[in-house]
């Protein structure tokens, strides 16, 4: 059974940690404003449904009754999620098309891009049913 | 941040062009104070960190109405963090908290007169400290660049043509000098000033000439560094301790040659000479400042080198077209300076004002008479100028030679492409008879 969803909602996650470290306040300040004038530019096509920074501090709950508490050890990671930003785009496609715009590619840190599903899952198995003899119909 | 609530003003255009590094020059030298001369590098860390966090935080929620408030407020908050840290700022660490909360409040307040003034006394400490006698030239610069200048080591490596391990090993060094040396941060006073006023003149001199001349390397890079050396300059003379006339007059002849500075090649990257220069794009508002500091420069009856550097270059700046340089000023303004500075330089430079004032002839004479011209002998320039003067005598076969060497010895774009030319000039003059033996 397909979970396929439409969506028109996708998150950029900014991932990679320590890119920055070397770069010098000429170049900082540059990337800054490469980022701010592609999220502007976002922005005036109405695509940006939020966006936020996260700190690289945070903790880790797991196990049962959340037991464990660890503190996430993000800082140094590759994967590490720096921000992320909530657009409309068209499709899958064309959130990746946005993405690549991101400036920071350029230096090695990598953009996760996900469809935010519009909707629980588990409700949209049961639609499926009525979608598909919907598509037979027509 | 105090900024988090307030509109943002989103308007990268309103952000000048140099603010992170002009920042970091500022905030480097304050938290120095603050933290003692022997964790340079820590507030060096500190200050990167703040910038990085407006890279991560900016693109997000907006450029905040006081950028520079802003890096300074999370640059405060950073360096506490760092002093809670680490067990050898204990003693100290009210004292410093102190001293970071009175940073941080001079940057957000609107009363900027008292603040300026403090900061600028510290980046003045830091000028001194740079150019302290105790560090060797070559790591002054370089040292300058990074601490006031906010360059990386990677920018001023690529500014000099060397690699960046060679620029990270004198920075180590000259930080190694500042702690054997037990160097205070602190401006001169007394007796002690002028000699070290001096110090920080040469290296200011050094840094300028370094983006100045065309011999070499990116000339983007190289204009940055003669805006800097500027920069600095123009702190310094507004700086009680150093509003002295050399001072100016190292400014003026600064801010005259730089005036000059975009009109120096065509648009290929092709050198191009004085006479063909398009002097209605030279820099005015320069060229202004430039006779401002010249003639304040004139109090007392002081005469350096520099004076008369900024006395010849006013000459050329204020000539409406080449045919109007009043040489013979000039030339008696070599005159002088050869008096004082013996460097072969200097001599080929009088040599062509010597040229200009009593003929090609007399020109190669003054060449040919130049008592260490034996040190140019791998210097370019020295063929380009005989080169010139053979071809104005119309020995065109005797100028392609003098072109060819000098083209041997430059690896400049630039220079290649305008000797290129001037020896096709040469050809198009020399019969083919002559040519072809």
């Amino acid at each position: 059974m397909s979970t396929e969803l439409r969506t028109s909602e996708y998150l950029l996650l900014f991932r990679g940690a320590g890119w920055q470290n070397s770069l010098s306040p000429q170049e900082l300040q540059s990337l800054m404003a490469q980022w701010v004038s592609w999220y502007e530019g976002l922005t005036q096509q109405g695509r940006v449904k939020g966006a936020s920074p996260l700190l690289p501090e945070g903790k880790i709950v797991s196990g049962k009754k959340g037991r464990l508490v660890a503190d996430g050890p993000f800082a140094e990671s590759k994967e590490a999620i720096g921000g992320y930003f909530l657009i409309q785009a068209d499709s899958l496609e064309h959130a990746v098309e946005i993405a690549r715009g991101w400036p920071i590619l350029e230096y090695g840190a990598a953009v996760e891009v996900r469809p935010v599903a519009s909707e629980c899952p588990v409700f949209a198995d049961v639609h499926l049913p009525q979608a598909a003899a919907a598509g037979e119909r027509s | 941040m105090s900024d988090r609530n307030a509109p943002p003003s989103a308007n990268i255009a309103e952000i000048a062009e140099n603010l992170f590094r002009h920042e970091a020059g500022k905030l480097v030298a304050t938290l120095t104070r603050i933290f003692g001369l022997d964790r340079l590098r820590l507030a060096e860390d500190v200050v990167q960190e703040a910038l990085i966090r407006a890279l991560q935080t900016w693109p997000y929620h907006g450029i905040p109405h006081n950028p520079s408030a802003w890096i300074t407020q999370t640059a405060k908050n950073l360096a506490l963090d760092v002093i809670r840290r680490e067990a050898v700022f204990r003693t100290k660490e009210a004292e410093i908290a102190a001293g970071l909360e009175r940073m941080a409040a001079d940057a957000a307040s609107s009363a900027r007169d008292a603040s300026e003034h403090d900061i600028k006394d510290d980046r003045l400490r830091m000028m001194f400290v740079c150019c302290h006698p105790a560090i060797a030239e070559e790591s002054q610069v370089a040292l300058a660049l990074k601490t006031l200048c906010g360059f990386s080591a990677a920018e001023i490596a690529r500014a000099f043509l060397t690699n960046e391990a060679t620029i990270a090993k004198r920075l180590t060094r000259a930080k190694q000098r500042i702690r054997e040396a037990r160097l205070e941060f602190e401006i001169p006073a007394g007796g002690e000033l002028a000699a070290r006023l001096d110090a920080v003149l040469r290296t200011l001199y050094l840094l300028f000439n370094e983006g100045y001349k065309a011999s070499f390397g990116d000339s983007l890079v190289r204009a940055e560094l003669c805006h800097e050396a500027i920069h600095l300059a123009t702190l310094l003379v507004e700086h009680p301790a150093g509003d002295q006339p050399r001072a100016h007059a190292l400014l003026a002849l600064m801010l005259l040659n730089a005036a000059r500075l975009p009109t120096r090649a065509d648009a290929d990257g092709t050198l191009l000479r004085l006479e063909e220069q398009d002097r209605t794009q030279w820099d005015q508002a320069l060229i202004a400042r430039g006779m401002m500091h010249l003639a304040r420069s004139a109090a007392g009856d002081e005469l350096s080198d520099f004076h008369l550097q900024a006395a010849i270059a006013a000459y050329h700046c204020a000539a409406p077209a080449y045919e109007a340089t009043d040489w013979p000023r000039i030339l008696s303004l070599y005159d002088c300076l050869v008096e004082m500075d013996g460097s072969p330089v200097v001599a080929l430079n009088r040599a062509v004002a010597v040229a200009n004032v009593h003929g090609p002839r007399a020109g190669i004479d003054a060449v040919t008479g130049m008592r260490n011209r034996g040190e140019l002998e791998s210097y370019y320039l020295l063929f380009a100028v005989l080169g010139e003067l053979e071809a104005r005598l119309d020995r065109f076969d005797l100028a392609a030679e003098h072109f060819e060497r000098a083209l041997a010895l430059t690896a400049t774009r630039s220079e290649q492409a305008f000797l290129f030319r001037r020896l096709r000039e040469c050809e198009e003059h020399t019969p083919a008879a002559v040519r072809s033996i």
